[in-house]
């Protein structure tokens, strides 16, 4: 393909991009608009410091033992202490068939009752009628995790004159619950656990590279239809010259979508009061994955672009694979919300190969080695479908275009 | 320059093109003339390599055209009867982008673009975007951009559909201006009065066939006769064919027009007396001298067609 061809194919495609203000509009602030509603709508469902259970310690015994149990519950960021004072009897009932989940009652003596031979904890917890059993599992977890600490440590307090320091020495460890379990979020660490924006971004920016399939195939149908795509084959313009005059602007278009919403997320989403976008240390990695979803969103346009006889069925049908690319692929519920088959048949939607990619790069922090086989395995799906639309067009135009 | 033998082309079970043989040479603006469905595209878009054919031979610049396509389509031009351009894109981007596509750059570009130009009148419609141009300038920028490339052959492909009488003036004199430049210019219409005006030989092509193929003066000489044309005030279509029942040589052009193929007085009486007699109003009654489209008339209705 010689220079001016080239450039005379990328001036066309780029002017007639940038006088489409819906094209533009669907292409960049769609997708930014988005990362922001999204990163800001699911803010609090991927924060560590959500409290998703309700509690309430209505303290009977009032000892120093009873004090550290309610400060112990509220230690923990899961937990939400109710937002009144709770009495035993008809205010526990109303409070319960209001939102408060579990009531932990301790009773009177209960702090003797811990450091006495009696194995017998007259601790009482009252639960919401509507209370999953899971839920109550994990509650119940979190209070004899409490229990066995002060037990420990009420024991080791009694052995201290016997064995000098010995309480000191592990009272830190005891309650230091890291030291005990390192928890690391499919490769990653607990303290890089994902937040909205580190979720959003990877995903909008997938499912908007995608979205170039509707002016891409409107562009192509309108030109089949004025007999502009007939002209330049009279004119010798083969079809790879055809086809790499499209994939080349719209690679250049899918870049600048990708470091854009990356901004957005980097520095936008920061002034709406949601987490910054960390967007690994991988610009390699970045290029590789996104320049596959480009061949891969390129090819799916074509290849509709092709088989359509109009704007309107393209736009439909390029619509409808894109929202549905999406859902399978994880782009509007993330893939760890989906059962496990439905993470399985998630992986047939090439969204899901460029959304897995970035996450490995912005979440998990790894580098282009890691995203490799998605980059290929997305180049290879943009290459197939290229080779399906240049027969198909090959076909239907008899000879060449 | 263009030698076409034996062409052959159908789709599917119906044929498109039966046997055509035609000669053409350098420098003549050779019309091509039938009625829509005729085949006159078919033959454009198969000598210009844009579809394919069963059977036959053609040859251009002494080339032959299998095998030779990308050769012989850089030295010529298709103008198709759409306006194969982009609306979105001004006069010039439109130009500069078909110019760029066949690699035309540096001096030759600007050559090019300021002959395309010149010849179409564009100078000051440069800057307008394409959708925004009239029919009569699009139809110009249609042509400036088959201009690109300085073509020896042109193909017109019903260049003047949907404008206004001027522009379809402006654009005959530009096309009969490229016989200075020793173009040739095959030119396809179904506008009698088009071929007329600007070509030297004719070829009129009916059912995939060409019935007739002569230079414009001979064919007029031989076959053109004068004729009587009558417009009719919406005539009652029962007593209009009760009319063409007892006079079997009138030709219906329309639901309001009739010829009458001949300019023999006896004959125009009886028309006449006929036309009161069913009480058809006339509105108009035009002598015609030889003209193609009476010679057309008698082709196409006549045997000849199906010969």
């Amino acid at each position: 393909m010689e220079k001016p061809m080239l450039r005379a194919m990328l001036t066309k495609e780029f002017l007639l991009i940038l006088r489409d203000k819906h094209a533009l509009a669907a292409l960049f602030i769609m997708p930014s608009i988005f990362i922001l509603i999204m990163s800001m709508a699911l803010k609090d469902t991927f924060s560590s410091d959500r409290a998703f259970v309700s509690y309430a310690v209505i303290d009977q015994d009032q000892t120093t033992i009873s004090h550290e149990i309610a400060s112990l519950l509220r230690e923990n960021r899961t937990l939400k202490e109710y937002r009144q004072t709770v009495r035993p009897g008809k205010d526990l009932q109303d409070a319960l068939n209001d939102d408060l989940t579990f009531a932990v009652t301790i009773v009177p003596g209960f702090s003797a009752s811990l450091a006495s031979e009696d194995s017998t904890v007259p601790l009482k917890l009252d639960a919401a009628s509507d209370v999953q059993q899971n839920m109550l599992r994990l509650f119940k977890g979190e209070l004899t995790g409490i229990l066995m600490k002060l037990r420990i440590k009420t024991l080791l307090h009694e052995l201290d004159p016997l064995l000098p320091g010995i309480a000191a020495r592990t009272d830190a460890r005891l309650m230091d619950q890291s030291s005990l379990i390192t928890v690391q979020f499919n490769g990653l660490e607990e303290s890089l656990f994902p937040t909205s924006t580190q979720q959003s971004v990877p995903s909008w920016i997938v499912f908007g590279m995608f979205f170039i399939i509707i002016p891409m195939s409107t562009i192509f149908i309108s030109e089949h239809r004025q007999n502009t795509l007939m002209r330049m084959n009279g004119m010798n313009i083969s079809i790879p010259a055809l086809f790499t005059g499209k994939i080349v602007p719209y690679m250049v278009i899918n870049q600048i979508q990708v470091w854009l919403m990356i901004g957005v997320g980097m520095f936008m989403v920061p002034l709406l009061g949601a987490p910054a976008l960390t967007p690994g240390h991988s610009v390699t990695g970045i290029i590789m994955v996104s320049t596959g979803l480009s061949l891969a969103a390129i090819g799916t346009s074509m290849l509709i672009a092709v088989s359509v006889n109009s704007v309107e069925q393209a736009t439909t049908i390029g619509g409808i694979l894109n929202i549905l690319f999406g859902a399978i692929g994880g782009v509007m519920v993330p893939k760890f919300f989906m059962p496990e088959a439905m993470q399985t048949f998630s992986n047939l939607s090439p969204m899901s190969w460029g959304l897995e990619g970035f996450l490995d790069l912005f979440l998990r922090g790894l580098g282009a080695g890691a995203v490799l086989t998605e980059s290929l395995a997305l180049a290879g799906f943009g290459g197939l479908m290229l080779l399906l639309a240049a027969w198909i067009l090959a076909r239907r135009t008899g000879n060449g275009l | 320059m263009i030698r076409i033998h034996n062409l052959s082309k159908s789709y599917g079970e119906t044929p498109a093109l039966r046997h055509l043989n035609m000669e053409i040479g350098r420098g003549c603006i050779f019309g091509l003339l039938g009625p829509n469905g005729a085949g006159k595209t078919t033959l454009l878009s198969i000598i210009n390599g844009l579809t394919g054919f069963q059977e036959g031979e053609i040859e251009i610049f002494g080339l032959s055209l299998a095998g030779n396509i990308r050769q012989i389509r850089s030295r010529c031009a298709f103008i198709p009867q759409a306006l194969a351009f982009y609306d979105n894109l001004t006069v010039i981007e439109n130009l500069r982008f078909f110019a760029g596509i066949q690699s035309i750059r540096g001096a030759a570009l600007e050559q090019s673009l300021d002959h395309a130009i010149s010849v179409n009148r564009l100078q000051h419609l440069l800057d307008r975007k394409s959708a925004t141009l009239s029919g009569g300038e699009k139809r110009r920028l249609n042509i400036g951009i088959g201009l690109l490339n300085n073509p020896e052959i042109l193909y017109f492909d019903e260049p003047t559909i949907g404008i206004d009488p001027e522009s379809r003036n402006d654009i005959l004199t530009t096309i009969r201006s490229f016989r200075e430049e020793n173009k040739t210019v095959i030119y396809s219409s179904h506008y009698m009065e088009e071929i007329e005006k600007i070509c030297d030989e004719v070829a009129i092509i009916h059912h995939g066939r060409i019935i007739r193929q002569d230079s414009l003066q001979d064919m007029l000489q031989q076959g053109g006769r004068r004729s009587v044309i009558i417009e009719l005030y919406h005539p009652d279509p029962a007593r209009l064919s009760r009319i063409t029942g007892i006079m079997p040589e009138l030709r219906l052009l329309d639901e309001e027009r009739l010829m009458l193929p001949s300019q023999d007085s006896a004959g125009i009486a009886k028309l006449l007396t006929l036309l009161e007699e069913e009480q058809i109003g006339i509105r108009q009654i035009r002598y015609r001298a030889r003209t193609l489209e009476s010679l057309f008339i008698n082709l196409t209705s006549h045997g000849e067609a199906d010969a």
